[in-house]
């Protein structure tokens, strides 16, 4: 069972999480993904979330966030600081199909790297970029963290309680969501090469490929001069619509009731018939002009109910409800695990741990290749630099010497940082996590419950 | 015209709503004929706002618009059998079918992937619903709402003494197109090198499931859970939040290089390089409140403009707080021809929100969102219906 990129080769110069997102995606459909990292310029996710938090040993190999972007991947290290690797790099380039790469535009350009040096290299080379704000425009040059580009393509504006400020989702929403556009701009660039031969340039800027999201938002002002509001769990068609207390510490259900029919499905399930033909809540307006009545006598029910249950018993006389679960209860919860969201990767020195699917779809013609582990720092530098490349053992030899490719971090471009100051960094302060309360339990039995105790 | 990435590709569209639609929007935005079916009445987004003056129509529901860009809409009434005979004839030319019904659905009308398959083999059958064709949940129903609770993003969305928070602007449903898209073209390329089309089962809840970034990872690794705490991260990156200033919103990012020198200086407050808040990032992210004591009333006087532009000068990743507005007249989004505009015959010149990328080689098409019904005609023509067998199909409700 073949792969649909089997035998597609990238050069994936990414870091952190939207540009390794977009690659891993190809890899998980059969794309030979080579990761190139700096010794001074590790993918820094390397130094994020350790097993039981130790930090000790080769501890840039087992950090479980980049584990989750960069299963599968194959891992050289060529500093870019050193005009050799540079050399090695473009060297690499007649062997690939595709560049990936997420600097600030005017990086690759200096390296002699940008699409039009590529392009002499390798005509049908696909080239994609991934930057905060595009190759071109007044903001090209800025630099850009996930957290600032949710706000800045109006997500934000969206998202917040009513009468509250603007808020940001939990996780860096841009990221993932301009990863898996990267893959399909990709996919859709090697569709029209398949049929031409021809390659292409693909300019992706986070920040617009995300302002879709909010296109309801930007109708809205475009044809009525209204500007984004922000509505809490609210809907801007559907009354009501919320996210309720129930029983048991911070634990909620959310529900939407769309018509009078799910109203009365929703009154017969949570056996107030009597609600019905409340003249308060008996039709669309009155429930929409009601909304925060409807909220308290809902609530009043939804407290005494387990959340669980309470969505099953509304699910199953129709109305539209879910609990909210956090991170345990979603890996442990019964339909996800049924679809296989997670999959469970043994890497080696972590044992196994449940790592999300990149790759979201099931296809019935093949499986996406999604079990496997994060390659170490520098694990396949003789296979890609001597397979492809060709160079003798005396000359790997040599630049594992200079320090050129290897196998352990050495600092910064800024400057050296000993590793054991690094050690210290990555152990995260997860007690007093709990007690700031950013994080609701330190729980120490989770791998029996994970079932991943071996 | 230049060519177009997916020129010769033709989608049959039985979606409704927002993630179907989407995805068939970056397949049509890429070249690929799509023919959108809907019910003699309309997808179900013709009927929500906003429309302009808030006078609703038929054919200028905003949201409507920006889902359905480029498409050709036919009205047919798949649930009849004459219906289900114009269909079977469109996908004997068609590449991919995209649909968003119940689960089993359309297999009670004969059009499940199971009954088409052995007539058309090389079809690629793509199904977009909220919780996917398989597992316990998959006769329940929901939207975005519904699977951002599940997925686990939401308890980890908003502020810790309140309830748990869904973002805006329906995500799990674009989540779901992005991947649904995805999935056609890896199929796609499936059939160019074997000829076989394939059933796709994409799960709305699936797709935001995988962008938890370290949720599950943290309880996986650490045995930690993680609950929302306003706009911050446990990565080490604090401040990364959303603050008041001035004139508005901004948000406030040290960087790689910021700390402790470079916030110092823009906060014109250069002493405090040596403050332990800005030397130690944890002790930062700890004592927060004290950190945003020296912070805020600086940027409370200042305006995000400015601080943006000083932030970036001192190569600190500050970034705006767009809303509607402020993005349609940002002039980097305006260089940049982001928003293009179209004109539509109901509605006039209005604003398109292009791209999520740009080719050099094919650059994605703008357009419009058809009428309903605009393209039945050419289409049933195409199909070799005469205008007499139009007349009759029109006439019983069909067509």
């Amino acid at each position: 069972m073949s792969l649909p990129l089997a035998g597609v080769r990238v050069l994936d110069l990414t870091q952190v999480y939207a540009g390794p997102t977009c690659t891993r995606i190809l890899s998980d459909l059969g794309a030979e993904v080579i990761k190139l990292e700096g010794l001074k310029r590790t993918d820094i996710t390397r130094n994020f979330i350790m097993p039981e938090n130790d930090s000790q040993g080769d501890f840039w190999n087992h950090a479980g966030y980049f584990q989750e972007r960069n299963s599968g991947k194959k891992s050289v290290t060529l500093d870019f600081n050193d005009p050799e690797a540079v050399e090695l790099a473009k060297a690499l380039v007649p062997h690939v199909d595709i560049v990936a790469e997420s600097f600030t535009p005017r990086v690759m350009a200096k390296f002699g790297l940008d699409y039009e040096s590529l392009k002499q290299i390798k005509p049908e080379i696909i080239m994609v970029s991934l930057s905060g704000y595009g190759q071109t425009g007044p903001w090209r040059d800025f630099t850009a963290y996930g957290m600032g580009l949710e706000p800045a393509s109006g997500i934000s504006s969206v998202t917040g309680y009513r009468d509250g400020p603007p808020l940001r989702t939990g996780i860096s929403f841009t990221d993932p969501y301009s990863g898996v556009v990267g893959a399909g701009a990709v996919l859709a660039a090697l569709v029209y090469r398949r049929r031409t031969g021809k390659g292409q340039y693909i300019d992706l800027s986070e920040q617009e490929s995300a302002i879709p999201v909010v296109g309801h938002a930007v109708m809205d002002f475009a044809l009525n001069g209204r500007n984004s509001q922000r509505i809490g769990n609210r809907s801007h068609w559907y009354a009501p619509q919320g996210c309720y207390p129930c029983k048991g510490d911070d634990a909620w259900l959310v529900l939407t009731v769309r018509d009078d029919a799910e109203w009365a499905a929703f009154c017969g399930a949570v056996e107030h018939p009597e609600w019905v033909p409340d003249e308060r809540f008996a039709d669309v307006l009155v429930r929409l002009a009601n909304h925060d009545a409807l909220d308290a006598l809902i609530a009043s029910w939804t407290r005494e109910q387990d959340k669980i249950e309470a969505m099953h018993l509304l699910q199953k006389a129709g109305v539209i409800a879910a609990a909210v679960l956090n991170a345990k209860e979603a890996l442990l919860d019964p339909h996800l695990k049924e679809r296989g969201l997670y999959e469970t990767i043994d890497q080696e020195g972590i044992g196994p741990r449940p790592v999300p699917r990149q790759v979201g779809a099931r296809f019935s013609a093949f499986e996406t290749d999604s079990r496997r582990p994060a390659p170490k720092l520098g694990e396949h530098n003789r296979e890609v630099l001597q397979g492809l490349l060709g160079l003798s053992d005396e000359a790997i030899a040599r630049l594992e010497e200079q320090n050129v490719i290897g196998d352990t971090p050495r600092g910064t471009p800024a400057g050296d940082i000993p590793l054991d100051v690094l050690r210290m960094f990555v152990q995260w302060p997860t007690s007093t996590f709990l007690q700031m309360g950013s994080i609701a339990a330190l729980e120490t039995e989770y791998k029996h419950d994970l079932g991943i105790d071996q | 015209m230049p060519e177009a990435a997916l020129e010769g590709i033709r989608v049959v569209d039985l979606s409704q709503g927002i993630a179907g639609p989407y995805c068939t929007r970056l397949l049509a935005d890429l070249g690929a004929e799509v023919i959108k079916i809907e019910p003699p009445e309309g997808d179900l987004t013709r009927r929500l706002g906003p429309f302009p003056h808030d006078l609703p129509h038929d054919d200028k529901g905003g949201l409507f618009f920006h889902l359905n860009t480029n498409k050709k809409s036919v009205t047919l009434d798949i649930e009849t059998q004459s219906g289900r005979v114009v269909l079977r004839k469109l996908l004997a030319n068609a590449d991919v079918l995209v649909e968003s019904e119940a689960p089993g659905r359309l297999a009670e009308i004969g059009l499940g992937y199971d009954n088409l398959k052995v007539e058309f083999p090389d079809l690629i059958y793509c199904s977009v619903t909220p919780f996917g064709q398989t597992g316990p949940y998959r006769d329940y129903s929901g939207n975005s709402l519904t699977c951002m609770a599940l997925s686990g993003l939401m308890y980890i969305t908003g502020d810790p003494d309140k309830e748990p928070l869904c973002t805006g602007g329906e995500p799990a449903d674009y989540f779901g197109a992005l991947q649904a898209w995805v999935a056609i073209l890896a199929a796609l390329e499936h059939r160019a090198q074997t000829g076989e089309g394939q059933q796709i089962d994409v799960s709305i809840l699936d797709s935001l499931g995988c962008a938890n970034e370290y949720n599950s990872t943290m309880y996986a690794y650490l045995g930690a859970i993680r609950k929302r705490f306003y706009s911050r991260h446990h990565i080490p990156t604090y401040p990364s939040e959303i603050f008041p200033c001035k004139d508005g919103h901004i948000v406030a990012v040290g960087g790689a290089t910021g700390f402790p020198l470079m916030m110092a200086v823009l906060i014109e407050q250069p002493e405090l390089e040596t403050n332990v808040l800005f030397q130690n990032l944890w002790m930062r992210t700890i004592q927060w409140q004290q950190f945003e004591e020296i912070l805020r009333p600086y940027l409370d006087e200042h305006d995000w403009q400015d601080l943006l532009t000083r932030a970036q000068e001192l190569r600190m990743p500050f970034a705006a707080v767009l809303d509607a507005r402020s993005l349609l007249e940002n002039e980097h989004l305006r260089e940049r021809g982001f928003f293009a505009e179209v004109e539509h015959p109901e509605m006039g010149r209005v604003p398109v929100v292009a791209h999520p990328f740009k080719m050099s080689e094919t650059p994605l098409r703008v357009g419009r969102s058809p009428l309903l019904g605009e393209h039945s005609a050419q289409v049933l023509e195409a199909l070799g219906y005469d205008a007499g067998d139009q007349l009759i199909l029109r006439e019983r409700g069909i067509a």
